[in-house]
């Protein structure tokens, strides 16, 4: 088992990250009223309905699109040079710093603690039909993987083969993939713990449920 | 169906502008890209280009860059997105947009918003009303059955409910029984596929259900369409076209001969074309062959000019071992293969062809100016689509890094490529891969497979994937394959 306070010790020397925000397409790109060392936030709400602090917009094919923050931090640079011009997709436009949140220190620590079942090559990646609409009526913690059980989809080029999960037997606890969306290779696709592993990972929750206060 | 005014309907609200006026928008990638903008450059037409992040070390960038300059190349967030196509064009300041073959080629609402938007433009490809005709694979199969044209046996519209597949599948299964088939077999194939993908065949009608929901829940998945056809499966066929080329008046469509491609991937997806479609002073057949030829171009004719047929367009036939064609489907773009009928196509007082510059000249209004009688075809053309995948493995895609890609030029070799072959070349998992294709020309069969042969014992082509495995292409099957080719 994984040294928590060690690892957490780790992550609270460095709670940061950089963000870079980028144009998801082309378009006349105009900045909202922020400045650089501004504050802002990202998405809000039970939801995430409520979006983050508006940083710009970009306008094509007369619809304006909102480029908001992603996360809570620190405006670290703003290219301004860009107001007013047509822009590529993925033009990086500003850097936020932020500061991990509880999730993202357990979504770090889960990750080296759950068993993690990787992306063979670089495709998308879908769950058989009943594994999927197991998940849909209950949740990802109800499927119990074995090695060798039928469980993914592997989707290249439009020609799909079915991948085998291979590993430990145990409960899907994360899923780390989305539909429709290229995974490289090596990326976690999902992360397994055994029924023995449970109570452990639970803890490992509540510690740092109880240990990181970095929002 | 009503016979299209398309320069009526689709005039743009500017007036007519000379073709060096104009300035395309190049919508796809690789190497179609390339011709595209080597056919605007040898018509004189200023163009803008396209690329993705994923494609940034294609070789499309390098020739955007050396023909067009700095300025004329887009990074767009995909290719499939039609509001980065038009943001670019108006950026750019494009007339019209060429969109290639896949992506938007055959699709009649971006060819509409193309030319019905308050900044019009043009489409270079058939008018989006024909698109939406001919698109359409029962559209299709009705206009040719009035027409007394020949199609497949089976269902004329796309099926959703399981029991009424069911019923088709049935009724397919004894009709073939009752003439005779010692094997029937029913094609199930997802309607808003193409390219060969979303297809399988039924030989157990119990099996038949199993089949259509594997196939409707891939169409799901992939097209967001769950829509399937079900066909009579015919087998041991050739796989004919007929290239058709017209000016927007729609009125005297021309066809520029016929292609054999009936050497495909397990998956039915093309690997090698040959133009003329059949030989049949140099090989024998069980029926007429010449005959053949002329009748599926005839109905290719029929059917073009009964639409008012306004560009560039292919009628894709399936031709049993019996010589009885059947109309397939109609391809409203221009298709891969368009060079292997134009480097044995010459057309008086204008010399050698190039099928996507005159699809650009006619598409932005020139007249055709020149008659059925004026083109002339000599020789026989292949072309090879070279592949990074394992047809031992069900030809399933390489993905991997090009380390070495070199070949033997040729005066009687055009190839095609977008691979750089200055440098490695990752190959982008979002796309087909697709290396090159090689038309070769020969003054007869024999020479142009001789040629072909050649050309393939020429290439170099290695790499090496993420696990350290070597590249795999398909250059042995096309070796092997050369030798049946038009032998039927």
């Amino acid at each position: 088992m994984l040294n928590i306070s060690q690892l957490l010790d780790t992550i609270k020397a460095q709670p940061y990250r950089e963000i870079e925000i980028t144009t998801p397409h082309t378009g006349v790109l105009t900045f909202a009223t922020v400045a650089l060392g501004d504050q802002v936030q990202g998405p809000q709400g039970q939801w995430k309905e409520k979006r983050g602090t508006l940083l710009a917009t970009l306008e094509r094919e007369r619809n304006p699109k909102p480029i908001c923050s992603l996360e809570k931090g620190e405006i670290c640079a703003l290219h301004t040079e860009l107001e007013g011009k047509f822009v590529e997709a993925n033009t990086p436009i500003a850097t936020i710093r932020h500061m991990l949140t509880r999730e993202e220190v357990e979504h770090i620590i889960l990750k080296k603690t759950l068993y993690l079942f990787r992306a063979p090559e670089r495709a998308k990646y879908y769950f058989t039909p009943e594994v999927d609409k197991k998940i849909h009526a209950q949740d990802q913690h109800s499927v119990k993987v074995r090695d060798g059980m039928e469980l993914f989809i592997m989707s290249r080029m439009k020609r799909e083969v079915h991948l085998p999960y291979t590993g430990p037997q145990g409960l899907i606890y994360t899923v780390y993939f989305k539909y429709n969306e290229n995974i490289d290779a090596e990326a976690p696709l999902i992360g397994v713990c055994t029924q023995e592993q449970l109570p452990a990972i639970e803890e490992v929750i509540m510690r740092i449920k109880t240990e990181w206060t970095g929002r | 169906m009503e016979k299209h005014t398309p320069n009526e309907a689709e005039a743009p609200k500017t007036p007519k502008l000379s073709l060096g006026d104009h300035k395309v928008l190049v919508a796809n990638r690789g190497e179609i890209a390339m011709r595209i903008m080597r056919a605007c450059n040898n018509l004189n037409i200023p163009f803008a280009a396209v690329y993705t992040r994923e494609d940034n070390q294609s070789g499309h960038g390098d020739l955007a860059r050396q023909l067009g300059g700095d300025n004329c190349l887009y990074r767009v967030s995909s290719y499939h997105d039609a509001n980065e196509i038009m943001s670019v064009a108006d950026a750019a300041g494009c007339t019209a947009v060429h969109p290639g073959y896949g992506f938007f080629a055959e699709d009649f609402r971006f060819a509409r918003r193309v030319t019905k938007r308050d900044r019009s433009m043009i489409f270079i490809g058939p008018s989006w009303k024909i698109i939406r005709e001919l698109g359409d694979k029962i559209n299709t199969k009705r206009l040719a059955r009035s027409l007394g044209v020949p199609t497949v046996p089976g269902s004329d519209r796309p099926i959703y409910d399981e029991a009424e597949a069911e019923r088709i599948a049935k009724s397919l299964f004894s009709f073939q029984e009752q003439q005779g088939v010692t094997h029937p077999l029913v094609l199930v194939k997802a309607s808003a596929g193409g390219g060969g993908m979303g297809i399988e065949e039924v030989y157990d009608p119990d099996q038949f259900r199993s089949v259509y929901r594997r196939i409707r829940n891939y169409a799901l998945r992939q097209f967001k369409d769950e829509g399937v056809l079900i066909e009579q499966r015919i087998k041991d066929f050739n796989h004919l076209e007929v290239q058709i080329v017209s000016d927007r008046t729609g009125r005297h469509p021309v066809h520029f001969g016929t292609r054999n491609c009936s050497i495909q991937s397990t998956g039915r997806q093309k690997r090698i074309e040959v133009a003329p479609g059949f030989a049949p002073d140099t090989l024998e057949y069980s029926f007429d062959a010449a005959r053949v030829l002329t009748d599926i171009v005839d109905y290719s004719l029929t059917m073009a000019t009964k639409v008012g047929y306004d560009n560039v367009g292919t009628w894709e036939w399936i031709v049993t071992r019996s010589g009885e064609p059947f109309l397939m489907e109609v391809n409203t773009r221009i298709q891969v293969e368009n060079g292997v009928s134009a480097c044995i196509s010459h057309v008086a007082g204008r010399g050698c062809v190039d099928l996507i510059s005159e699809q650009i000249r006619l598409g932005l209004g020139e007249e055709l100016g020149y008659t059925q009688a004026e083109i002339a075809t000599e020789g026989v053309g292949l072309e090879y689509r070279i592949i990074a995948e394992d047809p031992a493995n069900n030809f399933t895609p390489w993905v991997g890094t090009i380390e070495r890609f070199h070949w033997q030029d040729a005066p009687w070799l055009t190839m095609l490529t977008h691979v750089p072959t200055d440098r490695s070349y990752e190959i982008p998992t979002e796309f087909d891969p697709n290396l090159a294709l090689a038309i070769i020309w020969g003054k007869n069969l024999e020479e142009a497979k001789a040629r072909g042969l050649t050309f393939l014992q020429s290439i170099e082509l290695t790499g090496k994937n993420t696990a350290g495995c070597e590249l795999k292409s398909n250059i042995d099957f096309l070796k092997a394959n050369t030798e049946h080719l038009l032998r039927f």
